[in-house]
């Protein structure tokens, strides 16, 4: 079975966390405060982004054959951010080579663990945006690439890839521009450098690159969906709904999840929740799914069906206890711990009002259309509704 | 769990291929678990008239893995559309794409790998199904360590794919065989296709292996390339199975020509890789409008079918053995044994697909009844064509089709000619200095007049869909007048008087010799 995926916007994660580094924040947060009244450089180096920077020194230590070093970087990276996933794996292997295989095959298990615990994306947006991963040692060992084989697409790609998912849009924009010099035009990185330049704010830039795309490759699923998003964050409405009305077109039936995530989009509940019922039955164990189907289920005034109990803490299934009847929205409002999950927490409150309480389903969607990242599915799903309700 | 899919042809590629390979089926057999599990090995381009190569090494191979295997076969017509644009007779995308597009949907995973690749879970408890079924999506890759071509040849017993992988065990310590050899993302590993794992999902999505690459090469790395894009990782399973090479490089393959060695081009499918997708061959890709044949090496096998055939046509011997003669002076004799005759024209036949239309001229009534049984019983379906030209052949008999030569000749997968006397009973001693008799004359007349006929227009009478020479069986045409005839419009080899039958092409002689010859075949002169 797949592992349960989450919906997630690459905007949404703040680039400083590495996920489930949380609780690790939390808990060091206080040490740092004490570090910093003695040491500053130590308190600095307790962030999560010096994880990152350990992370990369240990790369450069491996490379340069010095696997002690490499291992206190690595542990070093991993003190900062258990979660690390990417160091994890990394430890793992020089442990192995050195012949501790057990120590090793228990951080190679948790390293898969951390990866398929992260939330994937929205299976209606472009390829990169559905991964899991922090992709640090994509983004260095792309860099080695691009400095060894130059004037070459793919290592520029790859590296952007990497950097515009982990967050990084404008080092991930700089590396499409570098590709794009040597394949001017090629609409396969026109598209990627829309997505840069959405991910930035600049979706006037964005919808044009996408439009030079989508003149070459009309039927460009990946880019309509883009450009529609892009259409949204700018409020036209009924520009970002034709593309992904044609994106549904275009998707194959087989596709459903993809389907699904698009029609809520949109607006379009009653192919949402259709869809969204062949994804259940494909995935059962995804909760977004149960979620997004109880979602365009009630937006559609289907018949409810029972809910079975969210099983487990984990994301989202605090939303699920919401539409079970068995959390407030003062509880979900506590465990939305990302600026992504407040959004979707906004939105489903949303859902959850509007036949009692229209004035308070508008009030929330107006927050989530204030506060959220446009390429969530809730940031479109509620401008959608608003436009109903007339606002 | 999983399908592995290999690819291949019944030719010699590289040093003790048979031994490599039978190595290998076993080995990947031994570690799969699952019921759901599958070889698929996509036989390439293999001439019609030899088995797949699994087929001619099936008795090396265990039954597990012949239980496991499916054998899809290209056809040399298959491939002839691409012939024109590559060197290699054995193209790697196509072949994975035919077996990808083919598989068990049940199964989550596909594997990659080559027919010399033995893949030894590190915990011997566990099977290559169990740790596929325990990760998580993703696209998997693991380092390649290779065998001294000493040890897997001297050592490993073929049928013993438990004590094979027990060895590599041992080895790996005691000969200091396991190296990684990184390389550059996105390869992550040298040799990678040699175990690259994905998602069968991942696989449809992204359209495949791409079909432009015919010339040999970077397969793998352009896969990797275009699944780590879309996946946006490439994972190790370096702590879960070790992947060993039986290395053959005494003797270079025929992709192999050192520094002269022509690929596909580096920079267009790994470097400048812009798009995990092929839409070009979104619809296309491992051909799911052609029918490919599906062989298995536990049921139905080409020796079932053909001893069944040979059951319906012919009755065990009575003696111990007959007797014939090659002697001079018996070369106008054209007597031969039918029921000692027949096993080497159907012989001849196996291998070809069941839907073969075939045409039969005949001057022999017996053999035209015995041959339709034992074709019949050989499970073909297609028709046996018998030209109204042919007198004294039997009309009635199921699946013989009558008509005008030149109406029959677009409809032939293949032609037999058979050169005996019409008037020879099936009790009358063999090769004894028997002459013809008028009717047998008239007879082969008719028989060779067709035969060069359809010798020298083969090209033109070809049918429309079809890209490759037709075949050409003669029998009774070795050491006897028609030899000359025979092989003066067919390549055929030099065979044992003894099976009485030649087969070939039709020849392509542009000499003053062979144009003469095509001259007065066509016009039966």
């Amino acid at each position: 079975m797949r592992e349960q995926s989450a919906v997630r916007d690459e905007r949404c994660e703040d680039p400083t966390k590495l996920a489930n580094g949380d609780i690790l924040q939390a808990v060091i947060a206080p040490l740092a405060r004490l570090w910093r009244r003695s040491t500053t450089s130590a308190a600095v180096d307790l962030k999560p982004e010096s994880a990152e920077r350990h992370y990369r020194d240990g790369v450069l230590k491996v490379r340069g054959g010095d696997v002690d070093g490499a291992l206190a970087e690595f542990d070093k990276a991993l003190d900062r951010a258990p979660g690390f996933a990417d160091a994890v794996l990394a430890r793992a292997e020089l442990l192995d080579g050195q012949g501790r295989c057990e120590a090793a095959r228990g951080e190679y298990e948790r390293a898969r663990q951390l990866w398929s615990e992260m939330p994937a994306g929205a299976p209606d947006r472009r390829y990169l945006f559905r991964r899991r991963g922090h992709f640090a040692f994509e983004i260095e060992a792309y860099e080695l690439v691009r400095a060894n084989v130059r004037n070459k697409i793919l290592p520029q790609l790859a590296h952007g890839n990497a950097l515009l998912v982990r967050g990084r849009a404008a080092e991930a924009l700089d590396s499409y521009e570098r590709a794009l010099r040597i394949r001017p035009n090629l609409p396969e990185l026109l598209a990627l450098k829309g997505e840069a330049l959405s991910a930035l704010g600049r979706y006037e830039e964005a919808i044009q690159a996408f439009d030079s795309v989508l003149a070459a490759c009309p039927a460009d699923v990946e880019t309509l969906n883009g450009r529609g998003i892009a259409c949204m964050a700018l409020g036209k409405l009924a520009e970002a709904n034709d593309d992904w009305r044609r994106q549904l077109d275009l998707l194959p039936q087989a596709q459903s999840s993809a389907r699904a995530c698009v029609a809520m989009r949109q607006g379009n509940n009653e192919a949402a929740f259709h869809s969204f019922g062949l994804s259940l039955a494909k995935e059962p164990a995804n909760a977004y799914w149960l979620l997004y189907r109880l979602t365009a289920g009630r937006l559609t005034g289907a018949p409810r069906d029972p809910i079975a109990a969210p099983v487990g803490a984990q994301w989202p299934a605090p939303l699920l206890a919401l539409h079970a009847g068995q959390a407030t929205e003062e509880d979900v409002l506590a465990r939305s711990d990302t600026p992504c999950q407040r959004t979707e927490t906004l939105f489903q409150l949303g859902v959850v009002a509007l036949a009692g309480n229209p004035a308070a389903a508008r009030r929330h969607w107006e927050e989530v259309v204030e506060r959220g990242a446009p390429a969530l599915i809730e940031y479109a799903a509620a401008r959608n509704q608003l436009a109903r309700l007339g606002s | 769990m999983f399908s592995v899919i290999l690819y291949g042809r019944n030719d010699s590629h590289g040093y003790n291929l048979h031994k490599r390979a039978a190595i290998s089926f076993n080995a990947l057999a031994e570690v799969m678990s699952d019921p759901d599990d599958e070889i698929l090995f996509v036989d390439y381009n293999t001439p019609d008239d030899h088995p797949t190569f699994p087929e001619a090494i099936h008795d090396t191979l265990t039954d597990k893995a012949k239980k496991v295997m499916r054998i899809l076969r290209v056809r040399p017509d298959q491939h002839a559309h691409l012939r024109p644009k590559t060197h290699l007779v054995a193209l790697e995308a196509q072949s994975r794409n035919v077996a990808l597009r083919r598989s068990n949907p049940r199964n989550r995973w596909i594997l990659y790998t080559n027919t010399d690749m033995l893949l030894v879970p590190r915990n011997a408890e566990e099977s290559l199904s169990s740790i596929l079924g325990g990760l998580a999506d993703g696209f998997y890759q693991v380092p390649r360590f290779e065998i001294p071509e000493m040890l897997w040849e001297a050592a490993f017993d073929r049928r013993d794919p438990a004590g094979n992988l027990a060895k590599l065990r041992e080895w790996a310590v005691r000969f200091h065989l396991n190296q990684v050899v990184h390389n550059y993302m996105p390869m992550k590993y040298d040799a990678l296709g040699d175990f690259q794992a994905a998602l069968r999902e991942d696989m449809f999505a992204i359209h495949g292996f791409n079909e432009d690459m015919i010339l040999g090469w970077h397969c793998d790395s352009n896969l990797a390339a275009r699944l780590a894009l879309y996946r946006g990782r490439v994972d190790t399973l370096i702590d879960k199975v070790f992947g060993y090479h039986c290395d053959h490089t005494r003797v270079a393959a025929a992709n192999n020509k050192g520094r002269a060695t022509r690929m596909n081009d580096q920079d267009r499918f790994i470097w400048n890789v812009a798009s995990p997708y092929v839409p070009a061959q979104a619809e296309t890709w491992g051909w799911p409008d052609v029918e490919i044949e599906e062989l298995r090496l536990d049921r139905d096998t080409a020796y079932q079918r053909f001893t069944a055939g040979l059951d319906k046509a012919i009755k065990p011997a009575t003696a111990p053995f007959t007797g014939t003669s090659l002697e001079w002076q018996l070369f106008e004799d054209l007597t031969y044994d039918l029921p000692h005759t027949l096993p080497f024209v159907c012989d001849q036949m196996v291998t070809f697909p069941r839907s073969t239309a075939v045409m039969m001229v005949a001057a022999r009534a017996d053999f035209v009844t015995g041959f339709a049984a034992a074709w019949k019983g050989m499970g073909f379906t297609g028709p046996i064509l018998i030209p109204e030209e042919c007198e004294g052949l039997p009309g009635d008999l199921a699946g013989v089709e009558r008509a005008p030569f030149a109406g029959q000749l677009p409809k032939a997968d293949m032609f037999i000619f058979e050169f005996g006397l019409a008037t020879q009973t099936a009790t009358e001693p063999v090769r004894a200095g028997r002459a013809m008799a008028p009717l047998d004359k008239k007879r082969l007349r008719v028989v060779e007049k067709l035969f060069k006929r359809a010798a020298t227009a083969e090209a033109e009478t070809r049918p429309p869909a079809r890209r490759v020479q037709r075949r050409f069986i003669g029998v009774n045409v070795i050491y006897n007048k028609f030899w000359t005839t025979f092989t003066d419009y067919v390549g055929a080899n030099i065979n044992p008087f003894c099976s009485q039958v030649l087969a070939g092409l039709p020849r392509e002689d542009e000499s003053l010799k062979g144009k003469v010859l095509r001259f007065r075949g066509r016009h039966a002169l």
